[in-house]
């Protein structure tokens, strides 16, 4: 059996040809296509270390089966920043030290991306921590994680008033 | 195997008929419900169907698409006695799984700890079940039959979760005990739907999930609130356990029988309370 899908990986439309419905987004990415960026953590739906952005939602790619986005976006890690200019969610990261061993950081990065873009914890640290509960970090660096995602929120929040001013 | 992406409900029963294939939903416990064990039959993805999506207002209530995500549910415009199935989706898995998972998916799983069993039982939910050339609805405590078993036949698929018209002041909660505030399998929870008279419940829908291999509904309990105030409920001096013979809770990783059926009493309450007094939905 072969499948033939199309995905917009990070602005770059990719045909890709599946022998196996079974491959899921993670496998794909990883294995297939060079983006190790995205992180192989429990690969069941547990860690969020894998977690990237489809269509605008924030997943888990180690649940999703490639075959089922056909003609879908996927943002990853290495899709966030402009050239040398780090995305702010990343920026805050590394300001707000919000990580330590940084295995599970694209995870966190990709999953307070999606976060912000639901615009629904704003800055309150308590909606945050809800709102990122499904990204683990067995080092424990949440206290920053929080102050990252709030420092990201607020000056995406800025920029934006910036540019339609 | 093959993987089957069928455009409409009825090419799904067609091809399932045929094909004697795995339904894939939402997918979040497609893999991990396997195990270790290999997916080797054909996958039907429902995902390319449009008609099993959203929730709309039908003449006797509300009709939610199988395929309806709890993020689509957290958002819905619905009336307050949804507030419990809304603070449900709220707490399946992280917002990575709410914007995969489906509810049709929550209810196929039969999960003693599904999130999504003790709002939609409080809501005399009923499950709508397509065939080849029919359609039939049975009530959700009768659907789920046992852990991880529900009444559907060979070839029959679930299109649809209909919950019937509430008067627009009732009012509902959910409330979700776990080991740690998010991300967690329930030790127990309870969601409650109350229509009001004035001060004093006029009907009461209690329903706890976790306590007993399918969520129960708890009929003593139920009949003991009318007519109470929230006060008086809040000054109750304890659920007698007559009301939770319902409930059959394991010991396990998460809690013992006995703490589970101790706090489930006191959940109760709680979540009647809180119905009852406005906790807000944050929404």
């Amino acid at each position: 059996m072969s499948l033939s899908i199309r995905l917009t990986i990070n602005g770059a439309p990719r045909d890709i040809a599946l022998e196996d419905a079974r491959v899921t987004l993670l496998d794909l990415l990883r294995e297939r296509l060079a983006l190790p960026g995205t992180k192989k953590g429990c690969d069941r739906g547990q860690c969020g270390a894998c977690t990237v952005i489809v269509n605008g939602k924030r997943v888990n790619s180690c649940l999703t089966l490639a075959a089922t986005l056909d003609g879908a976006q996927v943002t990853t890690i290495e899709g966030l920043a402009t050239g040398d200019r780090l995305h702010p969610v990343q920026e805050a990261f590394i300001e707000q030290d919000g990580f330590q061993c940084g295995y599970c950081t694209p995870g966190q990065i990709m999953s307070a991306v999606g976060l912000i873009a639901e615009g629904r914890a704003g800055d309150d640290p308590e909606r945050i921590r809800e709102g990122m509960s499904g990204n683990i970090c067995r080092c424990a660096a949440y206290h920053g994680i929080t102050l990252a995602v709030q420092e990201a929120t607020r000056r995406m929040a800025e920029a934006e008033k910036g540019d339609a001013a | 195997m093959s993987y089957l992406t069928p455009k409409s409900t009825e090419e799904a029963l067609a091809l399932l008929g045929q094909a004697g294939a795995d339904v894939l939903a939402g997918g979040t416990d497609f893999f991990p419900s396997r195990g270790t064990r290999p997916q080797t039959r054909s996958i039907l993805d429902l995902g390319q169907i449009d008609s099993l999506r959203g929730i709309e207002k039908t003449a006797r209530g509300w009709r939610i698409g199988a395929m309806t995500t709890w993020s689509q549910i957290q958002r819905a415009d619905l009336p307050p006695a949804f507030d419990a199935l809304k603070r449900a989706a709220r707490e399946v898995g992280s917002v990575q799984i709410q914007n995969r998972g489906t509810i049709a998916g929550n209810l196929c799983n039969a999960s003693p700890a599904a999130d999504g069993v003790p709002p939609l039982l409080a809501l005399n939910a009923e499950v709508e079940i397509g065939s080849p050339g029919a359609t039939r609805r049975v009530a959700l405590s009768d659907f789920v039959t046992g852990v991880r078993r529900v009444a559907l036949s060979p070839g029959e698929l679930v299109l649809a979760v209909h919950v019937p018209s509430l008067p627009d002041d009732a009012v509902s909660h959910f409330l979700k005990l776990g080991s740690r505030r998010y991300l967690v399998i329930s030790i127990a929870m309870t969601a409650a739907v109350l229509e009001l008279d004035g001060p004093r419940i006029a009907t009461a829908r209690v329903a706890v999930g976790a306590c007993s291999p399918v969520a129960q509904r708890l009929p003593g309990l139920e009949a003991a609130l009318v007519g109470l105030t929230a006060a008086e409920v809040a000054a109750l001096p304890v659920v007698p356990e007559t009301h939770l013979a319902p409930l059959a809770p394991i010991a396990d990783v998460r809690g013992s029988a006995a703490y589970r059926m101790r706090a489930v009493a006191d959940l109760c309450r709680r979540t009647v309370i809180a119905a009852m007094t406005g906790g807000t939905t944050d929404e």
